[in-house]
């Protein structure tokens, strides 16, 4: 495993467990996952969810990036590519 | 597949719960009205106390009179935009007067409140050179105006100085103009911002402040300025937002400051521009109402006085409230559900408050808003000290598990 899908990896795992508590249907994650249409979460609640991350990687996630974002995998990108231009 | 269909899940949950209480909070109409505080719905005399009305002016005498005069002299509407033939000379008036009231060299006025905000933001802040920042809890009009801007936007958390630097922090040096946009106090919880913090933040950093004082105009400090009065920093703000609709009892909204490039929103502000501006009656009534605030502060004492009484009362009775003391006074709800009948319980008691569920609301609370007015009597508010007093006994019994 390269270190890049390793990175990954950790990525997704961090944002499914900042998810977990609003996964009230109780939804298999994966990248696939559409955060308003599976998960049912406001977009107001994914905003929020997009803070916590945020914080955890110290990097700022524009609102313009975070409404073009559907599925899990899609917030994961993103991520790593505002990791990569911030840091 | 119908442009429809997307509305479905709300519509169905929205009309279910609707159907359920036999009453549709978002479609209250008020058949008749009373006075500022009370009204005829379906029959039946309600008190008001979900209006925004802080000052009670919505029937001042001065106001009514300067409405009627504006509206024989001058017509009922003016047909075109401030950048066009509608502007006219109290238009002008009452930009001086807001000025002069607040402290501020320039000051223009727009349609609306939201558009005030609209207008100003999106005209100050431009992609791809610009960032704004706002406030994670921002009315819809300060996102709406990041919207039409275009300009990268990042939330920081709620009321919180320290995210807000972290995120100036984190800004690349690419960045040419920061906007920093927050309120004062803000409309769901009535819970209040640390401005002073705020804006010595965004500062710090080479950031505007634009604070929209739209529910704290009028309301607070010494003389009514806002929360930056009281915070002693309004001589700081780059860009001071409000409205009419609220304490001035009519309909328009305002941006002041004492940068003179104010003036060039006036050629870029597309929802200035491109609206037509308030009518005489409007301009009036505001007019009228900015000259009572200006001179008289005991509708500001008595606001302040029923909001302690309620917000006492409400303490007393074990309501999970969403702050402290204001004029603003929300109430926690344990879920939707519970919210429908509690607001539908207070209407078969003759008390209308707002009903406010996510994604409209903070944290995805569903609360009952309540405002206060320096017109509730006190029979006013025995009737909704009374009927919550009934709804919280109610919460502990038939509705404790909706």
């Amino acid at each position: 495993m390269s270190s890049i899908q390793e990175d990954d990896d950790l990525v997704f795992r961090k944002i499914c467990s900042l998810i977990e508590p609003l996964n009230d249907k109780g939804v298999k994650l994966t990248r696939e996952t559409d955060l308003i249409a599976d998960l049912e979460i406001d977009s107001v609640a994914v905003l929020d969810v997009v803070m916590d991350i945020e914080d955890n990687y110290d990097i700022s996630i524009p609102v313009n990036t975070i409404s073009e974002i559907k599925t899990i995998g899609e917030l994961v990108d993103a991520i790593h590519a505002i990791k990569k231009e911030q840091t | 597949m119908s442009l429809f269909d997307k509305f479905k899940p709300t519509a169905t949950m929205y009309y279910a719960l609707r159907d359920e209480i036999g009453r549709d909070p978002f479609g209250v109409s008020m058949d008749e009205m009373k006075g500022p505080t009370r009204a005829l719905v379906d029959g039946k005399e309600i008190v008001l106390a979900g209006t925004n009305n802080y000052l009670g002016l919505t029937y001042e005498e001065s106001a009514v009179a300067a409405t009627i005069k504006a509206v024989e002299q001058s017509g009922t509407g003016t047909t075109g935009s401030r950048f066009a033939n509608g502007t006219y000379a109290a238009h002008r008036q009452l930009e001086i007067d807001l000025a002069a009231y607040l402290g501020y060299k320039h000051c223009i006025v727009f349609s609306t409140g939201y558009q005030a905000n609209l207008g100003a933001i999106s005209a100050l802040a431009q992609a791809p050179d610009d960032v704004i920042l706002i406030d994670a809890d921002s009315h819809a009009c300060i996102y709406d105006g990041c919207q039409l801007s275009g300009a990268e936007t990042i939330r920081f958390r709620h009321n919180d100085p320290e995210s807000l630097e972290k995120r100036l922090q984190r800004l690349g040096e690419n960045v040419k103009g920061k906007l920093v946009c927050f309120e004062g106090m803000y409309s769901m919880f009535g819970d209040t911002a640390p401005v002073k913090e705020l804006v010595e933040v965004a500062h710090k950093y080479g950031a505007y402040a634009l604070l929209d004082e739209a529910h704290s105009f009028g309301v607070f400090g010494e003389n009514g300025r806002g929360i930056c009065e009281h915070d002693e920093v309004l001589d700081q703000v780059d860009f001071y937002t409000g409205t009419f609709s609220k304490s001035l009892a009519s309909i328009g909204g305002f941006v002041a400051s004492n940068h003179d490039e104010l003036e060039y929103l006036r050629f870029s502000s597309r929802p200035y521009m491109f609206t037509a501006s308030p009518s005489p009656a409007n301009i009036a009534a505001a007019s009228a109402a900015l000259k009572k605030i200006s001179s008289d502060q005991s509708m500001r004492v008595q606001l302040w006085e029923n909001a302690k009484r309620v917000h006492a009362a409400f303490t007393q009775l074990g309501f999970d409230l969403c702050a402290p003391c204001s004029p603003v006074i929300a109430v926690r709800m344990k879920s939707r559900d519970q919210a429908f009948k509690a607001w539908n319980f207070l209407m078969d008691n003759g008390v209308y408050v707002n009903l406010a569920i996510p994604p409209g609301t903070p944290n995805a609370t569903s609360i009952l808003r309540l405002s206060v007015s320096s017109a509730h009597t006190t029979e006013d508010l025995d009737i909704v000290i009374n009927a919550y007093g009934a709804l919280a006994e109610k919460l502990s019994g038939e509705l404790k598990d909706d």
